[in-house]
């Protein structure tokens, strides 16, 4: 059974058309990422699948109930963790869980028992009865998400859930989301952390500018674009002209310093090292390191949405 | 939102009945923690009803006993309407109403919903012009289940009118006060609160036949002194019906403008 099935979804706003045909599913038990730049149309697409929004036309099913037609037996199963920490800073810890449990109908007895279990688990319980404006940016994160659990969810979309966190908050969500996924819960995960896309998700989409660019794994998508392999190398003085110098090696597609390292993109890493190894002792430089990578998913993520503006800027230079 | 009105099965529907009341009530009272006592609600709700109404009433030479119908009806209209204008535009900025409009309830409970706090608010509020007529003037009532009846009916009437102001897209509070104000403060002044409707020229009674207000100042000076311009009967018709009225246009706007 599909958790999620979006097909054909459009959204225009006026003239503009931020969704376009955009279609894809989501498996029950599977962790699914949607990453994109600012105004791919991410949200919009969260807010079609939580029936805030409809979508101008196409169709979208929650386990298999029309998100249009049947919004509310769609929405009983899922739980929201928006972007924003959207906590009522009037009320409690213990009043915001009980009020969104409320609103999801959670009887009595069971919305007392989730309330205290997740504000343990979430570290909160300590401080249930404080009203949530004396929280930190962190602590009003992890009581969102406690929310966004409290109708025990069997799909869970989470968008940008760990942005801007602190260690401990981060830590504690991360461990929350193995737990869920582990229990059989899907998950629908927003993010702009790559790497954290690449080490919970099943399966990510990429949608740039409302369209999706690419579905599947993340190790199928980097396999994708072996070109962007690389080799990272650092020196042991940092010599200015290296870089300039590096990129017209033979087999060097880009080069980019990263910190005291230099990146150098190419097909052919043996070549690269061979030429790397020949310009160190050209210049008497010594190499402190050398690495292989391959193509991370951040790469596939530049490639499909940034490459374009990339060529643009060098468009505009030539 | 109200996708669950589509759904064929009339029995899921009639089983959600008590779920979405009790949602409707887990609204109102996160409103009623949160906002109740919000200076700018106090403000509006209170303060602005009884000095609006001081500057009406201060120098007429009726004693001011009688007054205390009038106070009675502007407070509830103010009190009533003020609180969802306030809340739900805060809510849209903080995103808090996000929350409410991902629920699995319809619009029909939120609208309820938030008419609830306003409206419980707003009977509160009117102990205090009523108390201050018993304690101070020794104003009598006659008709006790009627002046009930009339505070509780007109009480809701007015705060579907501030949650039907509230559906106006907006995160700035001060652009739906500004919108309800044009209809609140000409609606005392063509309901009788002031000027006796029989005293009023006949377009102006016309237009008191179209304000909520006129009905719910003549129950309430009906449970005073006993006299009534519409009679009773139809003074609660009418109330029900603006009531149906106000909660099927909010419920329409509120959907227009969250999908």
């Amino acid at each position: 059974m599909f958790a999620v099935e979006a097909h054909d979804l459009v959204k225009e706003f006026g003239s503009l058309r931020a969704l376009h045909k955009v279609s894809f599913s989501v498996r029950e038990g599977e962790t699914f990422g949607f990453l994109g730049p600012n105004g791919a149309g991410k949200t919009t697409t969260i807010r079609i699948l939580t029936g805030i929004t409809r979508a101008t036309s196409g169709t979208a099913t929650i386990f298999s109930y029309d998100i249009k037609d049947e919004t509310l037996r769609a929405r009983q199963s899922m739980g929201i963790v928006p972007e924003t920490s959207n906590v009522y800073d009037d009320l409690t810890a213990w009043q915001n869980m009980i009020f969104t449990a409320e609103l999801y109908h959670v009887g009595r007895a069971e919305r007392e028992a989730t309330t205290k279990e997740l504000l343990e688990i979430f570290g909160l319980y300590g401080r249930r009865d404080e009203k949530v404006h004396g929280f930190s940016k962190g602590m009003k994160r992890r009581l969102t998400l406690a929310m966004g659990l409290v109708n025990s969810p069997r799909l869970l979309f989470l968008d940008e859930p760990t942005s801007g966190l602190d260690v401990q908050s981060n830590l504690i969500i991360r461990d929350v989301i193995a737990n869920l996924v582990h229990g059989g819960v899907t998950v629908f995960l927003t993010t702009h952390n790559i790497e954290e896309a690449n080490v919970m998700c099943d399966r990510v989409a990429i949608i740039n500018r409302g369209e999706i660019a690419a579905i599947d794994s993340p190790e199928k998508l980097k396999k994708t674009i072996q070109s962007v392999q690389s080799v990272e190398v650092a020196f042991d003085r940092s010599a200015p002209e290296s870089l300039e110098d590096l990129r017209t090696l033979a087999s060097v597609n880009d080069a980019r310093k990263e910190g005291d390292k230099i990146r150098l993109y190419t097909e052919d890493p043996a070549a690269v090292i061979e030429g790397v190894t020949s310009y160190a002792h050209r210049h008497s430089l010594k190499i402190i390191s050398i690495t292989t990578h391959g193509p991370s998913l951040e790469d596939v993520f530049i490639r499909l949405t940034g490459l374009t503006v990339n060529n643009e800027r060098r468009s505009a230079r030539d | 939102m109200n996708g669950g009105l589509h759904v064929t099965d009339a029995g899921f529907f009639i089983r959600r009945i008590p779920l979405e009341l009790a949602a409707a009530w887990a609204i109102a009272r996160k409103d009623m923690r949160t906002y109740y006592l919000k200076p700018n609600i106090i403000m509006s709700g209170l303060l602005f009803p009884l000095f609006m109404f001081l500057a009406f009433a201060v120098g007429r030479n009726a004693p001011p006993g009688t007054l205390i119908p009038g106070l009675i009806a502007i407070t509830i209209l103010f009190s009533a309407s003020s609180i969802e204008p306030v809340s739900i535009p805060i809510e849209r900025r903080v995103k808090t109403f996000d929350r409410l409009l991902s629920a699995p309830i319809t619009f029909h409970t939120l609208v309820f919903g938030e008419s609830l706090s306003g409206f419980l608010y707003s009977l509160g509020i009117a102990m205090l012009p009523l108390g201050v007529g018993i304690v101070f003037y020794q104003t009598r009532i006659l008709h006790a289940v009627t002046l009930g009846a009339g505070l509780v009916l007109s009480a809701f009437c007015f705060a579907t009118l501030g949650t039907l102001f509230a559906a106006y897209p907006t995160e700035n509070v001060g652009e739906v006060m500004s919108l309800l104000n044009l209809v609140r403060l000409p609606l005392i002044f063509v309901s009788g609160v002031f000027i006796p409707l029989e005293t009023m020229p006949v377009a102006g009674q016309w237009v008191a036949l179209c304000s909520p207000l006129t009905y719910a100042n003549d129950m309430i000076r009906f449970s005073y002194d006993g006299t009534t311009h519409f009679g009773l009967l139809h003074d609660i018709v009418f109330l029900g019906l603006f009531i149906l009225l106000f909660q099927f246009v909010a419920n329409r706007l509120y959907k227009k403008f969250n999908e």
